[in-house]
């Protein structure tokens, strides 16, 4: 009794010294301070609360409450089973139909200090647990897979009874990023995220809150790897060859448009023949008759001697051998070579102009092979007989030109010539087809020309380095004002296979042509007169020709009579050779 | 020792005097409160809601567990033989407002008073039925766990309805008097079907009346927001 008695003295003694106590380092705790309470499933409840200073001397917790409109006060039941500076309300103790008066007292051997008082009601403070058995799966639907999120409430809430009423909420994302995406669930313990990248890596989480309450923490993330589709790149596929298509489709209609345009482009046109001053249309409409006469020029030939001077081109002379012959015979497109320089006759632009004999050699060559064919089916025979004596011809005539140029004592006689060897073709090559009288003639001409043993010819071809020459005789003369013309063998001819002379024809060269269409012949030499030249006489049949030629202008000393010679009086006047005095030779 | 007592419980009362200043001014109370500086009490309405839902989550639970033994333990030809049933419900004696009419003419406060009355009634009943029903052999966990789920939360209902009362009609608080029910004591062991057929009835009984408090609670929730168009 007295024991307890002074204890009692002391702890007053105690409490009476401490306020007077100044400067010393123990003093009444500070102030604790409740930080929260909170119930899990609303059925308990647990206080946490903050200590202050301790004042340096050990100090003591104590929790009272005291329930709504009742004055009695209750001390915390639990200490210890929320952990330190805890109190934990059990089942018994929690009523959710008052509110709770909670106070904390700190206490040290100096005092006591109390906590501000707090009214709890428990209702409003519940926060679940994370929810549990979070499982995340990858579905498909139809190709594109989606995950599927399901979780339990925590196990402690009861919310099959519907004691509590929770509301869920997910958030996911891709690993390594930062940013979250949230989606509410309402009640439903299960959800369905779509949208997702393939292979890529997720985390998820769930969270909880009761209809009044707080939200839970998160809980523990779950780790999903969605597998890799291709239905993304099939589409993108489709997609760019979708749009390649169209970008074809568009360029071929572009194409197609311009298509005209593009193929000059590409593939220029060729360019036609063109004869300068001829309306094609005749070709196409006209008769044969118009087609030639508007061939014909009537300034041509230049007769003025000014224009001597522009025919005039350097010649080479050609030679073919034996072989080129042949081939020539054989494979040569006269017509078309025949066509090409026709249109090249009066083209004063080419290199060639009118001088170039060859050409027109060939022309009479080509139309004499033609007359040949379409009359007579000997036509070919004659043709390559034509052929062969084009070739001829344009041997000789080039080496008669060259012979002309050479000699010097032929100034005039040259000038001369040069018409002599145009005049006769051109009137020749235009010798129409359909003219009986002068396919007859032509006939002749031909047969004439065939009856020339072949081998004789081309012997006689093949000498090379032998001048010869080829005169023209005037056949006839068409009702078309055409002077047809067959050549006369000279009969003369210095090397050998210098074959007949052909005897009793006279010839004359054509000095020219004056616009009466009349032609002026020039009396020229020569008859053959064989004897006397080199050439060999063989053959005394008279139907054959010979190719004989000579040259005429050279002095030979072949000298013959004049023989008469054939002419025919034509409509338009002819020359009548023989009643010319003959020239001197020269 | 006594003066000892008395002499640490007026220390404390001292310290603990300006605590108890505080609390009795009553701070201002905010709807939805989550924080700690919460109301003195709980309004009325919040109070009569969370005892209807209360009342709602026995009737739901014991609707269950009634099923539930139905199938368990009667066989078929007993299930239409309860309905007529020699085990007479034991709230059949409360005065009890059983027709509509009745119920319209009924006050609040006789509402509320009826609503005590069968929740105290039937507090000692479901504690009795969760012993016996630990005798069976194969309860399943489930029944059992509905029947004390019930039983438990039928005690805080009670504690709710009285705390009603209390804010609604100003009166003071009625102790339970447990010990007037004293009906059922496990002085012998009965047969198994007997049991059975018991418990049954019990159940059965149980669920109608708690049927009736959710029916009461509701419709003094009508008669509170809009009293003419109550039923």
């Amino acid at each position: 009794m007295m024991k307890k008695f002074r204890e009692v003295i002391l702890l007053l003694l105690l409490l009476s010294f401490v306020p007077h106590a100044e400067g010393t380092r123990y003093s009444l705790p500070g102030k604790p301070a409740l930080t929260r309470c909170r119930s899990p499933e609303k059925e308990t409840f647990t206080c946490w609360w903050e200590p202050g200073s301790d004042g340096g001397l050990p100090t003591t917790y104590a929790l009272y409450y005291r329930k709504e409109n009742s004055e009695t006060v209750y001390e915390c039941p639990d200490y210890h089973t929320a952990g330190k500076n805890s109190c934990f309300f059990n089942k018994n103790d929690t009523s959710i139909w008052v509110n709770y008066n909670i106070t904390v007292v700190a206490s040290n051997a100096l005092g006591s200090t109390f906590s501000d008082p707090v009214d709890i009601d428990v209702v409003y403070i519940v926060k679940p647990n994370p929810p549990e058995k979070v499982a995340v799966t990858v579905m498909e639907d139809k190709g594109w897979p989606f995950l599927r999120v399901s979780w339990e409430p925590p196990h402690k809430a009861d919310t099959r009874s519907g004691w509590i009423t929770l509301i869920y909420e997910l958030r996911v994302k891709l690993e390594g990023e930062n940013e979250w995406e949230m989606h509410l669930a309402g009640q439903q313990k299960m959800f369905n995220i779509f949208s997702l990248r393939s292979g890529g890596r997720y985390l998820v989480q769930v969270r909880c809150k009761p209809d009044h309450g707080f939200w839970s923490e998160w809980s523990s993330a779950s780790h999903i790897k969605v597998p890799d589709y291709f239905h993304r790149e099939r589409s993108v596929w489709i997609l760019i060859t979708v749009f390649f298509a169209f970008i074809f489709l568009i360029v071929s209609w572009c194409i197609h448009i311009n298509s005209h345009s593009l193929k000059h482009c590409i593939l220029p046109p060729v360019p036609g023949p063109k004869i300068r001053g001829f309306d094609k249309q005749l070709l196409k409409n006209g008769k044969s008759e118009d087609i030639f006469s508007a061939l014909v020029v009537s300034d041509f030939p230049p007769t003025s001697s000014s224009n001597y001077e522009d025919l005039l081109v350097e010649y080479l002379e050609v030679y073919i051998p034996e072989e080129q012959e042949l081939i020539l015979e054989e494979s040569k497109d006269l017509h078309d070579g025949c066509l090409k320089p026709k249109g090249s006759t009066f083209d004063s632009d080419s290199g060639r102009g009118s001088c170039d004999s060859h050409t027109l050699l060939m022309d009479k060559c080509g139309e004499a092979k033609d007359d040949g064919r379409q009359t007579d089916q000997d036509g070919s025979q004659t043709g390559s007989e034509a052929q062969r004596q084009q070739a001829a011809w344009e041997q000789e005539a080039l080496t008669y030109a060259h012979e002309d140029m050479i000699s010097p004592d032929m100034s005039s006689g040259r000038v001369k010539t040069w018409p002599s060897v145009f005049s006769p073709l051109p009137q020749y090559s235009l010798s129409p087809l359909s003219q009986p009288s002068s396919l007859e003639t032509a006939k002749q001409h031909c047969l004439s020309d065939s009856l020339f043993p072949p081998s004789s010819l081309s012997s006689y071809l093949t000498q090379p380095g032998q001048s010869t020459k080829e005169y023209v005789e005037v056949h006839t003369v068409n009702e078309e004002d055409m002077v047809l013309l067959h050549p006369v063998p000279v009969g003369h001819s210095h090397g050998k296979g210098c074959l007949q002379t052909h005897q009793g024809e006279d010839y004359s060269k054509v000095n020219g042509v004056d616009k009466n269409n009349v032609l002026l012949l020039q009396r020229e030499v020569m008859e053959e007169q064989v004897d006397m030249c080199p050439c060999e006489n063989k053959d005394a049949n008279g139907a054959t020709e010979s190719y004989c030629t000579s040259s005429a202008q050279k002095s030979i000393p072949c000298i013959h009579t004049a023989l008469p010679v054939q002419e025919e009086k034509a409509v338009n006047g002819y020359v009548d050779t023989a009643t010319m005095f003959p020239l001197p030779i020269h | 020792m006594h003066t000892m007592a008395v002499i640490q419980r007026s220390v404390w009362a001292l310290l603990l005097w300006p605590s108890l200043l505080t609390v009795s001014m009553p701070l201002d109370c905010k709807e939805e409160q989550g924080s700690l500086s919460g109301c003195t009490s709980i309004s009325q309405e919040k109070l009569l809601d969370r005892v209807i839902h209360h009342a709602e989550l026995i009737y739901r639970v014991s609707e269950e567990s009634c099923s539930l033994f139905e199938e368990m333990f009667l066989p078929f030809p007993l299930q239409l033989q309860s309905s007529q049933a020699g085990y007479a419900c034991i709230t059949k004696a409360l005065p009890m407002p059983s027709s509509k009419s009745e119920i319209q003419q009924i006050s609040d406060k006789w509402l509320l008073h009826s609503v005590l009355m069968l929740v105290q009634s039937w507090i000692e009943p479901l504690v009795y039925l969760q012993t016996t029903m630990d005798r069976y052999d194969h309860a399943p966990d489930m029944l059992l766990n509905k029947t004390k789920w019930v039983s438990d939360k039928l005690i805080s209902l009670e504690q709710g309805v009285v705390v009603l009362i209390k804010k609604m009609l100003d009166e003071g608080m009625l102790a339970t008097t447990y010990s007037e029910q004293g009906l059922f004591q496990s002085d012998v062991q009965p047969e198994m079907l007997e049991s059975v057929m018991r418990d049954y009835t019990l159940l059965s009984c149980f669920k109608k009346d708690a049927h009736k408090m959710e029916t009461f609670l509701k419709l003094l929730k009508c008669r509170q927001t809009d009293k003419y168009n109550c039923p």
